[in-house]
């Protein structure tokens, strides 16, 4: 992609992506959904899940699946704050950039 | 690398960090795999890159992430800065290190070696050099003294000529004009001379001292004396 995304870009969607899963989701699940909107790498994410773990913006647990525990990802109240924090500042953020690409000038 | 190869040399390589950090870690890339299934496993592995990359983002992650994630490209940035440590970590790096300092230093050696062996010829060969040197610079220097002179010579011999002419007219009229004719004929050359011999004097001083400069850096840049 042209543009980079900055940390707080990729905190954003990664809390997205966690929050749409009612129940936590896991990591490879995790990394393919970020992959839809933006270009990571495949090891890219799990510093920032776990960064946004000790943030205590999502928390784990274990789950068994397959005859195998599997950690889950599941976004925490702080996060969900955080989350509607980002979404805010992307909405204005995302509409100041809009405006002025399709020309129209800010009233 | 297969799968196990790849998480048991991760596991070595994180064994500098606590052991709670170093599980989480490893049940990650477990879980990853395991989710990626196995016929992805060959693909994502080489995807991931080396393991040492692999730990490397991990302990980034660790120490306060913020320097790490900075508005210049997340994902871009990370990757070459991965792509130019490694040799910093991986055991390949150090010999190619060291090979690269030890033929500098044996060049150099060598080269003072063969300095002290030729000693007898070398300071003949130098007088020699620096004498050509001289003869060139007094040769060149001779030459701008004499066109000087020749230029002054001119323009003396021109006013005088003209001088003498003129006071010539009033008793031998044609004598003295044919010599005050000369005269200006004289002073004219003189003039063009000068100007050429400025000009020539312009261009050449800086190049020569320029050509000199250089002429005596050369060996010592040669041998890494000089950057």
């Amino acid at each position: 992609m042209v543009f980079n995304t900055g940390a707080a870009l990729l905190d954003a969607i990664v809390l997205a992506v966690v929050s749409m899963d009612e129940d936590g989701t896991y990591g490879y699940k995790i990394t393919q959904d970020v992959r839809q909107a933006i270009d990571i790498s495949e090891s890219t994410l799990y510093p920032v899940l776990r960064r946004l773990q000790r943030d205590g913006c999502l928390e784990v647990y274990d789950r068994e699946f397959g005859g195998r525990n599997r950690r889950y990802y599941k976004i925490t109240e702080a996060g969900l704050a955080q989350l509607n924090l980002y979404r805010a500042e992307w909405e204005r953020y995302s509409n100041r950039i809009t405006k002025i690409f399709t020309g129209r000038h800010a009233e | 690398m297969n799968r196990q190869e790849f998480m048991k040399r991760l596991e070595e390589l994180l064994q500098d960090i606590s052991e709670n950090e170093r599980e989480e870690a490893l049940q990650y890339y477990n879980d990853y795999l395991d989710d990626a299934g196995a016929e992805n496993e060959a693909q994502i592995i080489e995807e991931l890159g080396s393991p040492e990359q692999v730990a490397r983002t991990i302990k980034a992650g660790m120490s306060d992430a913020d320097g790490e994630y900075t508005e210049t490209g997340y994902a871009d940035s990370r990757f070459q800065e991965h792509q130019n440590l490694t040799p910093k970590d991986t055991a390949a790096g150090e010999p190619s290190g060291k090979q690269r300092k030890q033929p500098n230093f044996w060049k150099i050696l060598s080269i003072i070696l063969l300095c002290i062996l030729l000693l007898p010829v070398i300071i003949p060969l130098g007088c020699i050099a620096l004498g050509l040197i001289l003869l060139v610079v007094f040769g060149i220097a001779g030459m701008a003294v004499g066109a000087v002179a020749l230029c002054i010579a001119f323009l003396i011999t021109g006013v005088v000529l003209i001088g003498y002419g003129i006071w010539r007219i009033f008793f031998t009229p044609a004598l003295g004009l044919c010599l005050s004719g000369v005269g200006c004929l004289l002073l004219a050359v003189g003039i063009l001379v000068t100007l050429l011999v400025v000009a020539v004097g312009i261009k050449l001083v800086p190049w020569l001292i320029r050509a000199i400069v250089k002429l005596i850096s050369f060996p010592l840049r040669k041998a890494g004396v000089i950057a």
